[in-house]
């Protein structure tokens, strides 16, 4: 622009409306009606555009990048001239943003601030997110998973259960003393079925659906039929039942895999990878929470329905003796290790 | 591959710097993080707009025009449909198949929806750019056609991803000018040999120097409880094998598809483009990248983008028929597609790595 003639006003590039054809011009203030009419003329002297102030659309200011004045009518005028442009328009919500993004000391603070919003969304805003979620799932699509799982699993992996009615019935009877020692509004909002199945692949296990169906594998009852160690193993499941445990994980699972995606953008192909196996990574503590705070509830439920809290603790010591040491590191386990468990049924019978 | 760009191309510039992005990202950030995710559809469209903003070619530079507000439509229609088909998955799995047949169909759909968006709000030197793609197309490309490719084992690879670079380069727009790209199996199938062969052959090098082999590895895999240290070394030794020979061919491929993408690729009127990006660079620059990133806890990330955008800018050029004002004069006088109201497009814009 050094050999260009020194005329008034603000100096740029233009586009007359509709057209594509860049060419170096002037945006010109004067004074007009209430306030300021800006018109748009190129080095020529032709009036490319026209308008009001206040009918602009002045694109917000981006890092260095021109600024761009849109007119009604199409034609567009940028410029580099940061300074004048900001003249024109005063403070604006756009110029705040713009001042904060500068690279100056205080972005450290910015730096912190996001550090510690992360790990307070990740640690406190999912559950809430998942809660407020919860509540407006209807029961009737609940009960609806419970019976979705178990056409899937009778599909995939269980055969009907191989027990005698009388196995069954004192399965039952321990059951229902713990469900009727839980408070009233928990027993009314789950349906708390019990139902019996034989998977040859998932060896002595329980498992509750999200809805309340509890699920007990025939090989459980066989290998553990006294009913302390019964109760201890159900308490647990009721825990994760009343807890709500299953609904929290699955939205906490998809409103975290959808955080990511929109707050990561795109970060390239391999370290999405990494990303993406940090918070499988960090979930799983998320899991060894649960079943730590599911271990709590059936211990207290147990003892309040009159069984033996230890007897959750022969389970665990008896699936180590069978097992051994081919637990894998606790960092790498939805599960925390027997060992850990046992420790801490140890301490809620000692403060009983 | 040449050391420069063809005599005549005017080379991309990108003017982005990482301390100016570096501000903007980490404030976008901050606040779509306080805002439960909301604010990144502005954030969205504040990065575009950056990188859009900082590219020029001869000093006339891209421009991104979508609105944060499009954006979040766009997402909350995709979350919703995401809720519901999860919901419906999981209460009742037999309707839940049904629907993922009809995702076969809603995916091409979403693709051209996301592509039209894409290209309507990009311009450069004041045109629009448009997508005039059909789903059908998309239903051939995106399904049918990967599905063959399995069927034949992915020895016929380069023909599918040549398909799907043609459909979505020949469907571009700039204004009126249409975008073509002429490139015969040939290069594809080229890259495809070039990049098999530097796995086998690293492979089978890397193989005899550290003396893998897979009967070990499967042996140490099976007792990986009686043996872990065992197990361990086999397995970082497999992974490194992995990173030796099938990063670099992986770049390596894409390098060569990229130039020979480019240096073939027509815009009506005469004009030509030009690529001269080199694998040994491109991959100097991921793996750099990454481990700068990984090691700065994602903070040198807005680092890493600028510096892959610079050189992939430095390394394409445009190679106009004419001069840029007759081009452009061209599009003015074709009129039609130009910086009309597209505000009531809904903001889809799901990721394809194209």
């Amino acid at each position: 622009m050094g050999d260009a003639p020194q005329l008034p006003g603000l100096r740029g590039h233009a586009y007359a409306a509709r057209s594509s054809f860049r060419q170096p011009a002037r945006l010109i203030t004067r004074e007009g009606g209430e306030g300021l009419w800006v018109d748009i003329q190129n080095d020529e002297r032709a009036v490319l555009g026209s308008a009001h102030l206040s009918e602009l659309r002045i694109d917000p200011p981006l890092g260095s990048a021109p600024r761009k004045v849109t007119f009604p009518d199409g034609a567009v005028f940028e410029t580099n001239d940061h300074g004048a442009i900001e003249a024109l328009t005063g403070r604006t919500r756009g110029s705040v943003l713009h001042h904060y993004e500068g690279f100056k000391p205080r972005l450290f603070g910015v730096v912190a601030i996001c550090l510690a919003a992360a790990w307070v969304l990740w640690r406190y805003g999912l559950d809430i997110m998942a809660s407020i979620a919860i509540v407006f799932t209807p029961p009737a699509v609940i009960e609806q998973i419970d019976a979705g799982s178990m056409q899937t699993i009778d599909f995939t992996m269980a055969a009907p259960s191989q027990l005698s009615d009388a196995q069954k019935a004192d399965v039952e009877k321990v059951y229902r003393r713990l469900v009727r020692s839980l408070p009233q509004d928990v027993q009314n909002k789950h349906s708390f079925d019990l139902l019996f199945r034989d998977v040859p692949g998932m060896g002595p296990n329980a498992f509750a659906l999200p809805g309340g169906t509890m699920v007990m594998t025939d090989a459980f009852v066989k290998e553990f039929p006294e009913p302390d160690v019964m109760a201890g193993v159900l308490g647990h499941e009721i825990g994760h039942v009343a807890e709500q445990h299953g609904l929290k994980r699955l939205y906490r699972s998809l409103s975290t895999y959808i955080l990511i995606a929109f707050l990561a953008g795109d970060v390239g192909p391999i370290l999405e990878d990494i990303v993406l196996e940090g918070n499988v990574l960090l979930s799983l503590s998320f899991s060894r929470a649960q079943e730590s705070a599911a271990d709590e509830y059936g211990l207290a439920l147990s003892n309040e329905a009159g069984f033996d809290p230890a007897g959750l603790k022969v389970f665990f010591e008896k699936l180590s003796e069978k097992y051994g040491d081919q637990q894998p590191a606790q960092w790498t386990s939805t599960h925390p290790s027997s060992a850990a468990r046992v420790k801490a049924i140890d301490a809620f019978i000692d403060g009983l | 591959m040449r050391a420069s760009l063809p005599t005549g191309a005017k080379p991309f510039d990108f003017t982005g710097t990482a301390k100016e992005w570096f501000g903007i990202w980490i404030v976008n950030l901050l606040l779509s993080i306080v805002t439960l995710g909301i604010y990144s559809a502005w954030a969205k469209v504040r990065s575009k707009k950056y990188f859009y903003n900082h590219t020029y070619i001869e000093g006339r530079n891209f421009d991104y025009h979508a609105t944060g507000k499009q954006i979040l439509i766009g997402r909350l229609i995709v979350i919703a449909a995401l809720i519901v088909f999860q919901v419906i998955t999981a209460a009742l799995p037999i309707l839940g198949l049904l629907l993922l047949l009809g995702l076969l169909f809603i995916f091409p759909w979403l693709i051209i929806r996301s592509m039209i968006f894409n290209a309507r709000m990009s311009s450069f030197s004041n045109v629009r750019f448009g997508f005039v793609g059909t789903v059908g197309q998309a239903f051939l490309t995106f399904i049918v056609y990967p599905i063959l490719t399995a069927l034949t084992l992915y020895t016929t690879f380069p023909i599918l991803d040549r398909a799907i670079k043609r459909f979505s380069i020949d469907n571009h727009k700039l204004g009126q000018a249409r975008f073509n790209m002429e490139v015969g199996l040939g290069p594809f199938y080229k890259a495809f040999f070039v990049a098999i062969a530097w796995v086998l052959v690293v492979g089978v090098i890397g193989a005899v120097v550290t003396g893998f082999n897979f009967a070990e590895f499967a042996d140490a895999m099976d007792n990986a409880d009686r043996a872990p240290a065992q197990a361990m070394k086999v397995m970082s030794l497999f992974y490194l094998l992995f990173f030796v020979a099938f990063l670099p061919a992986v770049f390596l491929y894409q390098a060569l598809i990229r130039n020979a993408v480019y240096n073939n690729t027509t815009l009506e009127g005469g004009h030509r483009f030009a690529s001269n990006v080199t694998a040994p660079k491109l991959l100097w620059l991921a793996v750099s990248n990454t481990v700068v990133v990984v090691f700065t806890l994602l903070l040198m990330l807005p680092w890493a983008q600028v510096r892959m955008a610079r050189y992939l800018a430095a390394h394409t050029g445009f190679i106009p028929g004419g001069s840029m004002d007759d081009f452009v004069t061209q599009q003015q006088e074709a009129g039609g597609a130009f910086g009309d109201a597209y505000t009531d497009l809904e903001g889809i814009d799901i990721g394809l790595p194209i």
